[in-house]
């Protein structure tokens, strides 16, 4: 059965804890062409503020691999993406995200699905929330 | 954090960042993003694509330092969001420039909201970039 209004609502297990590290920092603001922030280097620096899409999309992992909506991330399109932060993601940051299905238009093949990732510490503190809205195409059409 | 002083209407330094194929593998890299249409010429043919394209988040990314560059803390962020417009096609030769720049638009209870446009070829690839910047 594939993605449906029926699924609104639907959150996954949270993520396995993921320790924000200094190295990986680093590379992330690299990649950017951002080597040079200071804020990215030093004892305890934080993230460059997309870095959370790095956790989010490891949420992304459970839903995709849900048999019941039948998703493949092969005919997903990203068609936008928010973050809004409570705190920037530091060095040592024990992070696990979860993500819940907060909106699905369905029409013909196509859906347009709203996805909200709520980052926290593993002990509890909200430090970011990533909502993504994904077109999926079904595979009859494909 | 001392206090950052914006106006509407202000409009933060502009900056151009030229995207190899190496710097998308680089972002796969550091981004855990491995879709082959970021990387392999067959996979973007494949789906009909003129050539391999950069990461939509690379590109959100790296817009985003048009407001980080400017009020040089990134804790400042607020909330950033972009609609992905076009595709930034990425040649093996040469690469593709983006051009990025900003605009305040709105500035109200010290929190400055930043208008971010990116273009490649005069096209806009993010569409409604908006990001909301912390000033106290």
């Amino acid at each position: 059965m594939p993605i449906s209004e029926d699924h609104v609502g639907r959150s996954y297990p949270a993520t396995a804890p993921y320790e924000v590290s200094r190295a990986k920092i680093a590379e992330f603001a690299a990649a950017l062409g951002d080597a040079d922030n200071p804020a990215y280097a030093g004892e305890v620096p934080v993230a460059p503020p997309t870095f959370a899409v790095v956790l989010a999309a490891a949420a992304w992992d459970a839903m995709f691999a849900d048999p019941e909506l039948g998703l493949s991330l092969s005919r997903t399109v990203h068609v936008d993406q928010k973050f809004t932060w409570q705190r920037p993601l530091r060095a040592g940051d024990e992070v696990t995200a979860t993500l819940t299905i907060e909106k699905v238009r369905a029409r013909g093949a196509t859906a347009i699905i709203a996805i909200a990732v709520a980052l926290s510490t593993t002990s509890g503190e909200a430090l970011c929330t990533a909502a993504s809205t994904l077109m999926h195409t079904n595979e009859e059409a494909a | 954090m001392s206090e950052l002083a914006a106006e509407v209407g202000q409009v933060l330094p502009s900056f151009s960042r030229t995207l190899e194929r190496a710097d998308l593998v680089r972002y796969a890299g550091a981004s855990g993003d491995f879709n082959p249409i970021h990387w392999s010429d067959g996979a973007a043919a494949a789906l009909g694509l003129p050539d391999v394209i950069a990461h939509g988040m690379l590109t959100m990314g790296t817009a985003l330092r048009v407001v980080t560059d400017w009020c040089g803390d990134p804790a400042r962020v607020r909330s950033y969001s972009v609609r992905f417009t076009k595709p930034v096609v990425v040649p093996a030769d040469g690469g593709a420039v983006v051009r990025f720049g900003g605009t305040v638009t709105k500035v109200e209870d010290g929190v400055a909201t930043v208008s971010i446009e990116a273009t490649c070829d005069e096209v806009k690839v993010l569409g409604a970039a908006t990001a909301e910047v912390f000033l106290g």
